[in-house]
């Protein structure tokens, strides 16, 4: 386990000494593969983030304009999904900010007319366990539209992304128990949804 | 059972979240925290049903499906790589002018310590004095910008006057 452990350890390290490396020649065939590798995660996240899923477009082509820019600021000490994510969420403050001064309280949209966490129809689906998760996350996409964008965010950080909540903490720059505090909050107020979705 | 009991069972419960150590690899309090969370979800149905209900949304949350297009992935690698090119041609210009600055600078050095002993040789051989050549030789040096700064404002007044006559 230990050594399982070390090994998995030592190629993520080995494998951001790498994007490092070829972050600060701006190799642009590096930066193909990073999109094409993160494309989703990235997205989810942002679309997460925002409520809005052109808005978060933008901001993922804008992500990788910057992370082009600042390359040289990635601390392969760090996981790169970190630093990716961390210059994400800077993107979309920023973006709130010339929008108008506020938190990220700013992007929650009750009026939103256009959904953004639409749940496609999955093809070939048919049996009976899917059609109700997929109801299911039909019920929590609605409710997650209902959320502080703060709660969403480290919701998906964490559930979705897997990152640990010293991660969290350092994407959001907030302060560790804040990250907890938002998870309970973000969870505990989906609750409601979900038992609307098991009537 | 009082309410703290319950608070502490569920922020538990919210945080256990996606880590994968084995049971011997938690530190020991996470480890007796699992095990009073443990004895409290056999006793408390609330909570039960509340770690219940949050595995059912992790799950859920997990379960909705938001992909990239391929549009949006080929667009953002083009607008990365134009970017990469733009960057790399300023570096170059830059760099550039960093080597024309140097050359200048060198030159300038140079040609100064040159001149400085041409109009001490000349004056020295026209016997004037030291502060006579010294007077000389910054005339010669600030002549060409003189000159210019002379000729740029008597183009502006010119241009000024041209400009006035239009409006008159």
């Amino acid at each position: 386990m230990n050594a399982t452990a070390f090994y998995f350890e030592s190629s993520m390290a080995q494998e951001s000494t790498e994007i490092a490396r070829g972050l600060r020649r701006r190799d642009a065939d590096l930066l193909d593969r990073l999109i094409e590798q993160y494309q989703h995660r990235l997205l989810r996240y942002l679309v997460y983030l925002t409520g809005r899923r052109e808005l978060a477009e933008d901001l993922f082509q804008e992500t990788w304009i910057r992370v082009l820019e600042r390359g040289h600021q990635f601390n392969d000490k760090y996981a790169f999904s970190t630093w990716l994510f961390s210059v994400a969420h800077n993107l979309a403050i920023d973006h709130l900010r010339r929008k108008q001064p506020a938190s990220l309280d700013g992007l929650l949209n009750d009026n939103d007319e256009d959904a953004p966490f639409d749940v496609p129809a999955t093809g070939r689906a048919s049996a009976f366990d899917l059609t109700v998760q997929r109801e299911q996350s039909e019920h929590i996409a609605a409710g997650m539209q209902h959320l502080p964008a703060e709660y969403r965010e480290a919701l998906v950080l964490r559930f979705q992304e897997g990152m640990s909540l010293e991660e969290i903490a350092s994407v959001a720059r907030v302060p560790l128990g804040t990250v907890k505090s938002r998870i309970y909050r973000g969870l505990s107020a989906l609750e409601p949804w979900l038992k609307g979705a098991q009537l | 059972m009082n309410t703290d009991a319950h608070e502490r069972a569920r922020k538990l419960i919210a945080l256990a979240g996606p880590e994968t150590l084995s049971a011997a690899d938690r530190p020991s309090d996470q480890r007796s925290s699992n095990a009073w969370l443990a004895a409290h979800l056999e006793t408390c149905a609330s909570c039960r049903a509340f770690a219940e209900n949050a595995a059912q949304t992790i799950h859920g949350l997990r379960a909705i499906p938001i992909a990239a297009e391929r549009s949006l992935v080929s667009t953002t690698q083009i607008r990365v790589r134009r970017r990469a090119l733009e960057l790399r041609r300023n570096r170059e210009r830059l760099r550039l002018v960093s080597v024309s600055c140097t050359a200048v600078t060198l030159c300038a050095l140079l040609s100064t310590v040159v001149l400085w002993r041409g109009f001490e040789w000349l004056g020295e051989r026209a016997q004037l004095a030291s502060s006579v050549w010294q007077v000389g030789f910054l005339v010669f040096c600030v002549m060409p910008a003189l000159v210019a700064a002379i000729l740029l404002l008597a183009k502006d007044r010119h241009l000024a006057d041209h400009t006035g006559s239009y409006r008159g």
